[in-house]
């Protein structure tokens, strides 16, 4: 029996949900050429070449044809900034909570200290919290602080402490480290130790040990926490929204205030851009994963 | 003192946990005390808070408030009690769904041949990589009065010759529970597949060589074996749903206010951050003990790293 | 691994930007010619001194039109003239194709940067553009959709704002809250161009801290088309028959204030009897409110997702701009009457900036974009003066290209945006209730949250 052969009725609901899963995207790409400026109608899409031509809220000819919308979303410059911020944010913090959560997955999985416990259960408490929770308490607190601070230090004008990009990066390391610590402690779990001690017996110390045969062991696991990170923090919406300052919108928090405007398929335009990009990094990711093996 | 460090393991490890203290006192515990102390407080009228012991916050959200109809001291008033409900019947049902939508797929994915298989977990993971916010806003193309259902509709009932009233769809309780669901499926289909694909073909095999029937063996091999999977999913997808405001702020209109919209109200336009804080407490409490009996029954379930 | 991941990353984002830039920038109108603007100036405007909640009432009237309403004492008679404008241009365009106008008077800025606490739909994306050209400095600006809002996120601290746009009630508040710095006339030769009629309401005496922004009411918006028995009061709002179909502004105020008004009672009433009444009044109207909308209501109305309810007067100019089937109301019991602001929060770090900021952004040549893109009731005088007869083509809200002067008359003949002076005269101002605000956050609450 071929142990390929699926049941239909296992086909027909796998189709079915990969259809859920991608209609709505479809769709969104669908509207990034739209004619009609903000009705949630598809009126067509734009054909004629030329200058810029709005009846009845259609957009009847363009200068970039049927890619008008994109051709907005490039004069859009707070997009580009929001998409700078993100990526800031993102790499930022992955780093450092990768770095933070790998030591501790090795203190965690390999050292008896007296505060293991306190520190594995607090390392859980992010994970099963709801977002909204962790945005809510970190805002409490900085509110807090800075007033203080800012009174009593005398602080003034630009030198005030204030929410900004900086508050969002603290915030997301802090909720990255479990993960990143979950991921690696999982690997380290899975490690023979056997490599390590003959390594010692050989004759390495502890450092060169944990260089030369450890961390390349433990690296795919690091590697899985780091992308783990990195996507939470690209996404990352709620904790953000509550964290983050005047001018300083990571790309989330940017659609959502579009969100509240008159929208337009530039928000259609800037989703199929974004798809674009993530659909080129991830087969080249996949490319080299498959090469590599 | 560097050679004392050298021969204490106890010490090493402190030395590298602590970064990791630092972030969770200061980012997690240090914020969480001092939301438990507004929450004892009381509102200034300016919306400030003022610092006092007062459990008031804690019994309003009870429901047993002070503001009563004239004559009466306390009342009861069944309002945030009904809010908490409602998120957690939320989460429920959109954690349910998203098991009975992504294990079929998770199935196929994982008993398909190997060299398919990462093409497929990637086509399932692309619309996860575009962004939260913007899964939101499809929805509300979708389901709007002029959206793309009623649209297509519309057409049908136009080429049937039949009269077409435009469903309301949107700003309904049903939107918020699609807009959940398809929020959250990759969530679900991740550490499902993931167990999934760790079990041996040749317990398939084995079960079907001594002659249990597909349904059979699916009950007993395969479901137990995926346990992980779907507890680690469950708290994926339930524990967030709790939480999030966008969601229902979006696509329910006025009509669907769940614990994070309260939250999020009681911070800004409510402006009594000591109930918020309360709220908020609670909230968490909730989600704490739900995952820990949970847990408790299923086991944690490591598969949430994919 | 990691680094490969980095570069495949930044191959996409050149990507992007080559696919961008391919497609260039196209030109939506010509450049406008400069004008000068007319000598003429506004009819008359009527005044009267605040002796009840219904204060600051206005009238701008055409010539033609409408006759101008009687006078009281203490007020001048005499029509408001702005003082003759001079528009040059700065050299500089924006993305559109604007050519942005020389700051007149330039003012002397050392900041680089400007943060602005804004409104949802209300700031022409052209005042960001110009003002960053033309002086050079970076704007940073967050939006929100209600006074309550915006006054937690300041009272709780940890933000940087310079400006911010408090309607009148909430100006009140938060110079009680001591949140606000006084405005120095001096360097606001801006005043010299608004309408007095908007200027000294019983919220800021003397403008210390404020300086007007747009000016409005709120009543009743239908589509006529989609809803048989059109409502006349506010009272009739709560038939039955509009349940699910109906929008209001997310305005704890506003809501609770109209509830209170089909009572008979006042829209700043403390008595707790009758917030009660308003309570359990407005708990029967919710059910029937399909969406809460502070950002965009006119998109809900013209998408059909609504069909009537509770807005501004911008929101329904701009629904009816695009479907003449939407209509504005203005009840039985009075309309609501507001005026936004400008004010500098304390902690302000860049006053100089802030200062050009206003100046320029609200220079007659700069201030008729309001008319354009979000049209309320405009207490710029210079702007209007500019913008009368004025042949420069621009879009109008729908995006159709017309001239400003036209878009000046389709302003001043719409009892929309021009509303008569018996509507002013019976509105009702909201004011601050001080220690009764927290019962009002609390029934709003309750209301809102109870499903």
């Amino acid at each position: 029996m071929n142990p390929y052969r699926r049941s239909p009725l296992i086909i027909a609901s796998t189709l079915l949900v990969f259809f859920f899963l991608y209609a709505p995207i479809v769709v969104l790409i669908l509207f990034s050429f739209n004619a009609s400026r903000i009705s949630p109608l598809f009126t067509g899409v734009i054909t004629k070449f030329g200058s810029y031509q709005l009846v009845n809220g259609n957009v009847l000819q363009s200068p970039c044809g049927p890619f008008h919308w994109f051709c907005d979303l490039s004069k859009n410059t707070e997009v580009l900034s929001a998409a700078r911020n993100t990526l800031f944010v993102a790499i930022t913090s992955t780093i450092v909570s990768t770095i933070i959560g790998t030591m501790a997955a090795l203190a965690l999985q390999r050292y008896n200290f007296r505060l293991r416990t306190f520190s594995q259960v607090s390392l859980y408490i992010p994970i099963v919290i709801p977002e909204v929770v962790m945005g809510i308490t970190i805002l409490v607190m900085f509110s807090q602080l800075f007033s203080y601070l800012n009174t009593s230090l005398h602080l003034v004008g630009d030198a005030q402490l204030s929410l900004g990009l900086w508050t969002v990066i603290l915030a997301h390391i802090s909720f990255m480290i479990p993960f990143v610590t979950l991921v690696v402690q999982a690997r380290l779990q899975g490690l023979d130790k056997s490599y390590e001690e003959a390594a010692m017996d050989l004759g390495a110390n502890e450092w060169v040990t944990f260089q030369r045969v450890t961390f390349p062991m433990i690296l795919p696991g690091v590697l899985a926490g780091a992308l783990l990170a990195f996507t939470l923090s690209i996404d990352d919406f709620i904790i953000t929204f509550f964290t983050n300052g005047p001018g300083s919108p990571t790309l989330p928090i940017y659609v959502f205030g579009l969100l509240r405007r008159v929208i337009t398929p530039q928000l259609n335009a800037l989703t199929t851009v974004w798809i674009l990009i993530v659909l080129i990094v991830v087969f080249f990711t996949q490319r080299l994963e498959s090469r590599q093996r | 003192m560097l050679k004392r460090l050298r021969e204490s393991k106890s010490a090493q490890g402190t030395l590298l946990i602590v970064p990791t203290l630092i972030f969770m006192i200061g980012m997690l515990i240090v914020p969480l005390m001092l939301t438990l102390v507004v929450s004892f407080g009381q509102r200034s009228a300016d919306g400030g808070v003022i610092y006092t012991f007062s459990l008031s916050n804690y019994i309003r959200l009870l429901g047993f408030t002070s503001d009563c109809p004239p004559g009466v001291q306390t009342c009861f008033t069944s309002l945030y009690l009904v809010i908490l409900w409602r998120s957690l019947l939320l989460g429920l049902y959109t954690t349910i769904l998203d098991i009975l939508l992504a294990f079929p797929l998770a199935y196929f994915i994982a008993r398909a041949h190997p060299k398919w298989r990462d093409t497929l977990m990637f086509l399932v993971l692309v619309p996860m990589w575009t962004n939260f916010v913007i899964r939101v806003y499809a929805w509300m193309m979708i389901l709007r009065q002029q959206g793309v259902i009623n649209s297509l509709l519309g057409w049908l009932a136009g080429l049937a010759h039949l009269p077409f009233k435009p469903l309301g769809m949107i700003y309904t309780p049903g939107a918020v529970l699609a807009g959940m669901v398809y929020e959250f499926l990759p969530f679900m289909i991740l550490p499902i597949y993931t167990s999934l694909e760790k079990i041996d073909n040749s317990l398939f095999e084995a079960a079907a060589d001594l002659g249990a029937s597909p349904f059979r063996t699916f009950l007993r091999v395969t479901l137990p074996l995926s346990m992980p999977g779907m507890v680690a999913g469950t708290i994926l997808v339930f524990v967030p749903v709790m939480g999030t405001f966008i969601v229902s702020d979006l696509l329910g209109g006025s009509q669907v206010i769940l614990v994070g919209n309260l939250i999020e109200n009681q911070f800004l336009a409510a402006r009594d951050p000591a109930f918020g804080s309360a709220v908020s407490l609670v909230l968490m409490v909730l989600t704490i003990i739900v995952t820990y009996f949970y847990t408790r029954k299923f086991g944690f379930g490591e598969e949430i790293i994919a | 691994m990691k680094r490969k991941i980095v570069l495949k990353l930044s191959v996409g984002l050149l990507i992007l930007s080559i696919l961008l830039t391919a497609c260039g920038g196209g030109q939506s109108a010509p450049p406008p010619a400069a004008t000068q603007p007319p000598a003429a100036t506004e009819a008359p405007a009527a005044t009267q001194p605040a002796a009840t909640q219904a204060s600051g009432a206005t009238q701008q009237a055409p010539a033609a039109t409408q006759a101008s309403g009687a006078t009281q004492a203490a007020s001048p008679a005499a029509p408001f003239t702005p003082p003759a404008f001079t528009s040059q241009l700065s050299g500089k365009s924006t993305a559109d194709g604007f050519n942005c106008p020389e700051p007149n008077p330039r003012v002397p800025v050392t900041s680089k940067e400007l943060n602005l606490f804004v409104w949802t739909e209300y700031i022409p994306q052209d005042f960001y553009e110009c003002f960053e050209k033309v002086y050079g400095i970076s704007i940073n600006y967050t939006e929100y959709s209600s006074n309550e809002e915006m006054d937690a996120k300041v009272v709780n601290g940890g933000t940087n704002y310079d400006l911010v746009q408090p309607t009148d009630y909430t100006v009140t508040l938060m110079i009680h809250q001591g949140l606000l710095q006084k405005l120095d006339h001096s360097k606001l030769p801006i005043f010299a161009e608004l309408d007095p009629t908007y200027l000294n309401l019983p919220y800021d005496p003397g403008n210390q801290y404020t300086l007007p922004y747009e000016n409005g009411t709120d009543a009743i918006v239908v589509n006529t088309a989609a809803v048989k028995d059109v409502p006349k009061s506010w009272a009739d709002l709560w038939n039955p028959e509009y349940k699910g179909q109906m929008v209001f502004a997310d305005d704890e105020r506003t809501v609770i204030g109209l509830t209170l008004l089909t009572l008979g009672y006042d829209v700043n009433t403390t008595d707790k009897n009758q917030l009660a009444q308003a309570e359990q009044k407005l708990a029967q109207l919710t059910p029937g409110i399909k969406k809460y909308d502070s950002d965009s209501p006119h998109s809900d109305l013209i998408s059909g997702d609504v069909n009537l309810g509770e807005t501004w007067t911008g929101e329904a100019f701009m629904a009816q701009q695009a479907m003449s089937s939407i209509q504005f109301i203005y009840p039985k019991e009075g309309v609501i009457l507001w005026q936004d602001n400008w004010a500098m929060l304390k902690t302000a770090p860049h006053a100089d900036a802030a200062y050009a900021w206003l100046n320029y952004t609200m220079q007659p040549d700069m201030f008729w974009m309001m008319l354009t893109n979000f049209p309320y009731t405009n207490p710029d005088a210079g702007a209007l003066a500019y913008a009368k007869g004025n042949s420069m083509p621009v879009t109008d809200v729908n995006g159709n290209s017309t001239t400003l002067g036209d878009v000046y008359n389709t302003y001043i003949n719409s009892t929309i945006t021009n509303p008569p002076l018996s509507v002013i005269q019976a509105g009702h101002r909201i004011d601050d209730v001080g220690d009764a605000t927290p019962l009002y956050d609390q029934i709003w609450t309750e209301v809102k949250n109870g499903q």
